[in-house]
């Protein structure tokens, strides 16, 4: 009996198109709107008064999601959506006769904050201790911490203090984590470039199946390595990632067997990435292109500092 | 006159000589034919004299230079990049390829400049234009340009500001860029304005599938095309997964991707699309039209499939149904949840997106009305209202 009222209230629901049957049918799962709401009321709270140099907010600050941060930068919104990039504060200020410009980037996770950042940052850029890594350019600022990126510009008699000034307070207030991802600290430091590294969560130089992977770039004379570890998801994919690799530079060059190198040791080259060599250790999948002469003491050190 | 005469010789060995001689010829002859690729298909870019492959490359990422090199090695001769893409790198990575490779003389490089956001009166945007460019050629390592365009102009107020028109109109004529474009997804305004300007010699517009019905951004498109300005196509294949979210699953298969760009190229209007690839998989594969821009059997059909056609009605969420909506429903937000729901067939994501609607901005603020008086030139809101409407129905009932 019970079954059957139940029923006759759920077909006299559907029938007059109760709005609760629906509400309940597509109700939120998670709580992505509480998520929505509370990243830009995060956001919005590390621009709380007071700020330095008495800045003053020129009107509201707008806030950008994954669909529509293509209309604040257009076709450089693409890399940031390979990155799961969450929200955008945009917000601009006033400081006597300075203005500056406010972007602050919730990129969800640590490592996909490190990924936008490292993507646009140049080793020639002069670099703060601020966050997790910050650097200056001509009238920008731009730094890492915990999962966000924060990206300041400014024109003005005095920019460069406010610029500072807002990173330090914003850092201050933001919090995170103080270091880019630990991976990447193992890898060998000798003859490593500066601020070369990378995390590239898609299509690592140019090949889907290497993702997610983690690239440092190494130079010893003249010679210029990069050292790639893609990361996989346990020993037997990161074997059939090695295979792959292999059938990749089969197809469009050289590939041969490379056994002094260890697991699934491989050589390879072609036209247009030159000369590569390549092995794996458990999930791990590592490679350093143009290896020259010292790129093997490479290959077999960043193994060796695997976890 | 003398006849030949065949011994019995002649008339047996001399058969086999000859059939045997044609086998080979013919064999020969095969081989020719498949060794010999039919022509890249090339087209010129408006006025400009500058003939290019159909096919060029939207340079995405910063860090792929063999994914570049190995572009020119397949016979691509146009290379687009901007300012703005990974804060310059991109630019950076762009020049040292085509330095290192020593073909600057062979290739047809673009970059854009933009100019919002920026406060001041016109001579000060036009200084900061100037500069934003000359920093453009210094990463560049490039005296000049092909193609400079100012960058996303989405307003016909944009289209017209002073700095950045004066800015274009010197770089020209001093030799920093050969031509001077517009970039653009807001097609028909600002295309209209810039025919009406007569000051571009290129346009970047959006162009793919989804507007095959939009006879008004395809007529524009092509009326700018004839009056000579050059047409280069973006977001060629963004029509088949629209914004493709990284954890929903591509349901489309490598056909739908030359289909769409085959699409898009069949226009004769357009003389280059600059599809953005990120793997030698998809460069490889987007090239593959250049000779030949026939429909296989694999692409008429996906283009055919009627669920995909009726997705073709591309909700651009620019947002200005939302003001005729009598009960402020959020129609950009329905229309996404509709996407998620029929075209990716991810009734879970269709739902999360439903319930992020603000109160009383959702689906169920529809239920008041019998059907939608929104009007839109591309998109059947009503129609897709109403399905989403019985998809709550069924959901409810399972």
């Amino acid at each position: 009996m019970k079954m059957v009222f139940c029923m006759m209230v759920l077909l006299i629901s559907l029938a007059s198109g109760s709005p609760v049957i629906r509400a309940q049918s597509f109700a939120a799962l998670g709580s992505s709107q509480g998520t929505k709401t509370s990243n830009a009321v995060q956001l919005t709270s590390f621009l709380r008064q007071p700020l330095p140099g008495h800045a003053v907010a020129q009107g509201k600050p707008s806030t950008y999601n994954a669909d529509t941060l293509y209309q604040y930068i257009d076709g450089g919104a693409d890399i940031y959506l390979l990155y799961d990039f969450k929200t955008l504060l945009h917000e601009e200020f006033k400081s006597g006769t300075n203005e500056l410009t406010v972007d602050l980037y919730d990129m969800g996770t640590g490592d996909d904050a490190f990924g936008i950042y490292s993507s646009e940052r140049s080793p020639n850029y002069k670099f703060l201790s601020i966050g997790a890594e910050g650097y200056r350019a001509t009238g920008i600022l731009n730094f890492l911490a915990g999962q966000y990126y924060v990206k300041l510009s400014g024109s003005g008699l005095t920019t460069d203090k406010l610029l500072d000034e807002f990173a330090r307070l914003l850092s201050s207030r933001i919090g995170g984590s103080r270091v880019i991802p630990p991976l990447l600290l193992r890898l060998p430091h000798q003859d490593r470039v500066p601020h070369s590294e990378q995390y590239i969560k898609k299509d690592p130089l140019g090949h889907a199946f290497l993702a997610p992977a983690y690239i440092v770039s190494y130079a010893q004379g003249r010679e210029q390595m990069k050292l790639v570890v893609s990361v996989a998801n346990d020993g037997p994919a990161a074997k059939a990632r090695a295979e792959q690799f292999a059938k990749h530079f089969k197809q469009s060059g050289e590939s041969a067997s490379a056994p002094e190198f260890g697991e699934n040791g491989m050589r390879g080259s072609n036209s247009f990435e030159g000369h590569v060599i390549s092995r794996t250790r458990g999930r791990y999948l590592i490679a350093v292109f143009n290896p020259g002469q010292t790129g093997a003491g490479i290959l077999q050190a960043a193994t060796r500092s695997l976890p | 006159m003398r006849n030949q005469e065949w011994n019995r010789r002649d008339f047996i060995v001399k058969p086999i000589l000859w059939a045997g001689t044609a086998s080979v010829i013919g064999k020969t002859q095969l081989l020719i034919a498949a060794s010999v690729k039919p022509p890249l298909i090339q087209r010129t870019l408006g006025k400009t004299g500058i003939t290019l492959p159909v096919v060029s490359m939207g340079v995405m990422n910063a860090d792929i230079p063999g994914l570049l090199r190995h572009a020119y090695e397949l016979g691509i001769r146009h290379f687009d990049t901007a300012a703005v893409y990974q804060q310059g790198r991109n630019e950076e990575m762009v020049g040292n390829v085509i330095k290192e490779m020593g073909v600057r003389d062979k290739v047809v490089v673009s970059t854009k400049q933009p100019s919002r956001g920026h406060s001041g009166n016109p001579a000060e945007a036009k200084q900061r234009f100037i500069d934003g460019v000359e920093a453009s050629l210094r990463r560049l390592q490039m005296d000049h340009v092909d193609i400079l365009y100012h960058h996303g102009v989405d307003s016909v107020e944009d289209a017209n500001a002073e700095g950045p028109l004066e800015a274009l109109q010197k770089l020209k004529k001093d030799g920093r860029t050969r031509f001077v474009g517009i970039s653009t997804h807001r097609t028909v305004d600002v295309l209209n304005e810039a025919m009406r300007l007569e000051v571009f010699d290129v346009a970047l517009v959006m162009l793919n599938y989804t507007m095959a019905h939009n006879a008004e951004v395809l007529s524009t498109i092509e009326r700018a095309a004839k009056l000579g300005i050059g047409i280069v196509a973006m977001k060629t294949q963004a029509g088949g997964t629209i914004k493709p979210d990284p954890k929903l699953p591509k349901e489309l298969r490598p056909e739908s991707q030359t289909a769409l760009l085959k699409w898009v190229l069949n226009h004769e209007f357009v003389t280059t699309a600059i599809p953005g690839f990120s793997t030698y998989e998809h460069l490889e594969q987007d090239f593959s039209v250049v000779r030949d821009l026939a429909y296989t059997d694999r692409e008429k059909k996906f283009l055919a499939n009627d669920s995909f056609v009726a997705e073709a009605e591309f909700c651009h969420q620019c947002g200005e149904c939302k003001k005729d909506c009598p009960n402020q429903v959020d129609i950009p937000l329905l229309m996404r949840s509709h996407m998620y729901a029929v075209q990716y067939r991810n009734i879970g994501v269709a739902r999360q997106t439903l319930a992020s609607a603000a109160p009383g901005m959702g689906l169920d603020s529809c239920a008041g009305c019998d059907s939608c008086a929104v009007h839109c030139r591309t998109v059947q809101i009503g129609r897709k209202i109403d399905e989403l409407k019985n998809l709550a129905l069924e959901q409810a009932a399972i």
